[in-house]
């Protein structure tokens, strides 16, 4: 359709190639500096051919850090172990409480489903901590502060939208006609919103379950407030990381490299289904 | 009966879809509810079957009353017109859906999709999902789906509307058949008026909220309880003409432009009442000398269609009148001036105010 | 073997009735729990905003109705505040939307390299925000930072990124461009491959200049996913805590003090409750009325844009 003269073509892929370096470049460096030694990486000017070592993973996986001080014990892993259990649970829950409520949501109009949408969406651009400094109190009182419960409780604020938003829609895609012909074939609610609703709505449901996962791991603010350190997850877990003095900084790249690979490794082996979930999400408001 | 409704009524909002609906359906007995599209015949239908509520009124299925119980628990078949197969499933799990809910073994299950998809010719398909599937296919898979469980009663929503011509035509020759096996209570909607009078022992016409005739084919079509009833019958839809037929002597006479016709002792209760003529296309006959019961007109077109010839035919007062005959060579009959006659026994009339049909005679 | 008779009004039994009506509150009842969960600390929050309250004073609280509010129009900090968060919104926003439309213009074609481009440019979005300003901050070290060195090959030497006052606000910038420009991207290339060819093809065949096709064409249909994106981001930005706080939480000095950074470190830092909730509700209130007015905008901006469809 455009006719696209070859000096656009190869100025096109030069914007792009500087594009793809700029976004890339920090993800490479890091990973590379992961497999550096300190005396590699203090080395200038710095080298991206040298003799790559996994004594940075080990001391992480270890749990043992050697540094200039001594020795010192590090639990990164229970941070790595902390942002598992917290992001797997959130978005069981959240799947668990959600899918019900988006059906109920694609299904019926009633005034209760118009409040609870409108009350997070509200919240999706509140500032989170108008929410979180008071909870921080509240919770000391009722005894949630720092424990698994509280804080799965809490990702709750962010799993949930999510999966409200993008799952009614894949609801409210299906033709009720099918679920009334499973009900006329002689099965109950149950079973065809089981058997029939759900694996309909399956990749609708993957897409904000996974989704859901990634922010609920990529979440630093609220651990950062209503953790403690033996809950924490590598978000918070990470900073704390580098400020304690005397660190390797391999170490330090190795610790963002296990903390950051997660998500990235789930955004690339379901990219499809999270680009439908964001801009179905956005766009369709 | 197999299926009763009693007054069943439906709004939405402020618009009324209908009102005061009763009707009967024998075991064995197709019924079709026919009327033109909006009519709320789906609405209906979803009200027999349960995934909708009426305002009030009863439905009774086997003489136990279901108006409130849940679609599963009434013991009805359906066939959407959309087809509604499931899609995520194949089309024998489609069939077997509607047998799997009350827990049989495998084995029963699979004799009775199996003999049923024989019949209906879709055995070699039942493999595939709803996506592969042709829409002869499909409908036939929902038609399966609906006939397995050996219902009480048959929903049937104007299951070949989105059937090609030929396979329509087709599953009306297949489907009485199909439905007298089973020997449910089929409730049939369509607006195809051929299609209700080919498959329906009895033909209920909805319009404007309401059953305004509920009788056999025939009675419909040759006794039409109003004009709109008899417009909706027939092909080319009947001619209107107005008269105010009057009494001389023994005979009621009525003046079409100026020529008196006898209708002889026929409809005598519509003398003095302003009425509408109806005449029936193939009750008319052309000819270029005027004749006892026949008025003049100027012939305007000629039409062959296949197994007949239309004469589109205009009065002196300027209204058309359509003359049905069979086919004719094309120029036997000359454009011009003619003479349309009929027979005084095939005509109706119709009070032209209530367009409800007048006493006859004996009937 | 007769039905009931003659006008009988539907007899609902009680059971079946009330499951139907009920079923979808059940079905929400949990998500309920969560508003509840919401909705109760945001009052507590106007409460605290509304008290004189420091919780290492605690004993010496007291309700000063909107006396936090009013000490913020003469303070000097709050209005540093303000001023930072609102200049870094605009520059994030403003650089993140210009680059990912620049980005999805060049994408626009369905091929599979622009895809896997796509694919690819889509990692930094997914990398925790507070994990993507570590990564920047290994770079920028001064020691061993990569970007460091970079830059001091270009005579820069001595470049100190997010610790000089001068360049702070400046690489915070940097590294939210780096993490949220995907997003708009991501968004702009699915409105730009869902726009109808026609206006296009018979731009083309009518030989308009491509500037004019852009500009009077293209960026207005566009508008309603702009719209759309700006908000977010405009919301986000505005709140920003993660990066910033990850970086140098809230320095040097002050640089760097957006709104959510300042409130924590009243709270966690100062202990003032009261001036930490009042600061967040003047941020909420900003919000509010952002996306109030971008909302009522959107909507008219997606019927036009269906219009010229």
């Amino acid at each position: 359709m455009d006719n696209v003269s070859p000096i656009e073509k190869v100025l096109k892929l030069a914007a792009l190639t500087l594009i793809l370096i700029f976004f890339m470049f920090p993800i490479f460096w890091i990973l590379l500096m992961s497999f550096q030694t300190n005396e590699t990486i203090l080395r200038i000017p710095p080298s991206i051919v040298f003799e790559p070592t996994l004594s940075n993973y080990e001391a992480l996986i270890r749990g043992k850090l050697v540094s200039t001080a001594g020795t010192l014990d590090i639990a990164f892993m229970s941070n790595l172990l902390n942002s598992v259990i917290l992001s797997t649970s959130s978005v069981i829950l959240a799947l668990l409480f959600g899918v019900p409520a988006a059906y109920a949501f694609a299904r019926y109009k009633f005034k209760l489903g118009e409040f609870i949408a409108f009350t997070l969406l509200s919240f999706r651009f509140a500032p989170p901590l108008l929410v979180l400094l008071p909870l921080s109190l509240i919770f000391q009182k009722i005894g949630l502060a720092d424990t698994y419960i509280g804080l799965v409780w809490v990702y709750q604020l962010i799993a949930l939208p999510l999966i409200l938003w993008i799952v009614r829609g894949y609801f409210e895609d299906i033709s009720p006609d099918i679920e009334h012909a499973y009900r006329i074939a002689g099965h109950g609610w149950r079973k065809t919103f089981l058997k029939v609703a759900v694996p309909l709505a399956g990749p609708g449901i993957a897409a904000a379950g996974l989704l859901a996962f990634i922010f609920c791991w990529n979440n630093f603010v609220f651990a950062l407030i209503l953790a403690s350190a033996d809950k924490q997850p590598v978000t918070v877990g990470a900073l704390a990381f580098v400020t304690a003095s005397g660190i390797q900084y391999g170490q330090i790249a190795a610790a963002i490299v296990l903390s950051a690979t997660p998500t990235l490794v789930i955004a690339l082996y379901a990219q499809r289904y999270l680009v439908e979930g964001l801009s179905l999400g956005a766009v369709k408001g | 009966m197999s299926l009763s409704l009693r007054h069943i009524s439906k709004s939405f909002g402020r618009a009324t879809i209908f009102s005061d609906i009763s009707l009967d359906v024998a075991e064995g007995e197709t019924v079709v509810l026919f009327g033109p599209s909006g009519t709320g015949k789906t609405v209906l239908m979803r009200i027999i079957a349960g995934v909708e509520d009426a305002d009030n009124g009863i439905i009774m299925i086997d003489n136990r009353d279901v108006t409130n119980s849940s679609p599963d628990n009434r013991g009805v078949g359906m066939a959407f017109q959309n087809f509604a197969l499931f899609p995520h499933m194949s089309a024998y799990e489609n069939v077997a859906s509607a047998l799997t809910a009350r827990e049989g073994s495998a084995t029963i299950i699979q004799e009775r999709v199996n003999s049923i998809v024989k019949l209906l010719k879709i055995d070699h398909v039942m493999g595939h999902s709803p996506r592969e599937l042709s829409n002869g296919q499909k409908q036939r898979t929902a038609l399966a789906r609906a006939l397995v469980g050996a219902p009480r009663v048959l929903l049937l929503d104007d299951p070949l509307r989105n059937v090609d011509a030929k396979l329509r035509y087709e599953m009306r020759l297949e489907l009485p058949n199909l439905l007298r096996r089973f020997g449910s209570a089929v409730l049939y909607v369509t607006q195809d008026y051929k299609e209700a009078m080919a498959l329906g022992h009895r033909i209920a016409v909805l319009q404007g909220s309401r059953i305004i005739q509920a009788a056999s084919p025939i009675d419909i079509y040759e006794r039409p309880e109003s004009l709109i009833v008899a417009k909706l019958f027939g092909d080319p839809t009947i001619n209107v003409l107005p008269v105010m037929p009057r009494l001389h002597g023994d005979e009621v006479i009525i003046e079409i432009d100026g020529v008196s016709i006898s209708i002889g002792q026929y409809y005598r209760d519509a003398v003095g009442i302003e009425a509408s003529l109806a005449l029936r296309p193939e009750h008319l006959v052309v000819c270029s000398t005027p004749g006892a019961n026949s008025f003049p007109v100027e012939i305007v077109a000629e039409t062959p269609l296949n197994e007949k010839t239309v004469l589109l035919t205009r009065t002196r007062s300027g209204t058309e009148v359509l003359v049905s005959m069979p086919a004719i060579n094309e120029g036997t009959i000359p454009l011009g001036l003619g003479f349309v006659s009929f027979d005084p026994k095939s005509v109706l009339l119709f009070d032209r105010s209530t367009e409800r049909r007048l006493r006859y005679f004996d009937r | 073997m007769n039905p009931s008779p003659s006008r009988p009004s539907a007899q609902r039994t009680k059971s079946t009735i009330s499951i139907k009506r009920i079923m979808p509150y059940l079905l929400s009842l949990p998500a309920l729990s969560i508003c509840v969960g919401i909705i109760i600390p945001f009052f507590v929050a106007v409460w605290y905003s509304t008290l004189r309250y420091r919780m290492n004073l605690p004993a010496m609280w007291g309700f000063i109705w909107f006396d936090n509010y009013i000490q913020f129009l003469t303070d000097k900090a709050f209005w540093n505040t303000v001023w930072i968060s609102l200049l870094y919104t605009v520059l994030t926003v403003g650089l993140e939307l210009l680059l990912g439309l620049g980005i999805a213009l060049l994408l626009r074609k369905r091929s599979t390299f622009n895809n896997a481009v796509s694919i690819v440019l889509l990692l930094p979005l997914m990398t925790a925000p507070a994990l993507a300003a570590l990564m920047w901050k290994l770079m920028t070290n001064p020691n061993f930072g990569i970007l460091s060195y970079i830059v001091g090959l270009i005579g820069l030497t001595d470049f100190r990124w997010a610790s000089d006052p001068k360049t702070a606000l400046l690489t915070v910038v940097l590294v939210d461009i780096w993490v949220y420009t995907p997003f708009i991207m991501i968004l702009l290339l699915a409105g730009l491959r869902s726009l109808p060819q026609q206006p296009f093809e018979a731009a083309a065949l009518d030989g308009v200049p491509r500037s004019f096709v852009f500009f009077r064409i293209t960026l207005p249909m566009l508008m309603p996913y702009i719209i759309t994106a700006s908000l977010f981001r405009l919301l986000d930005s505005i709140q920003q805590f993660d990066v910033v706080y990850a970086m140098t939480q809230g320095g040097p000095g002050d640089k760097l003090m957006v709104f959510q950074v300042q409130a924590y470190l009243e709270f966690f830092q100062y202990t003032n409750v009261g001036r930490s909730a009042a600061l967040l509700m003047v941020l909420w209130l900003i919000t509010n009325i952002l996306s109030t007015i971008f909302i009522k905008n959107w909507l008219r901006l997606r019927e036009r844009a269906r219009g010229h469809a």
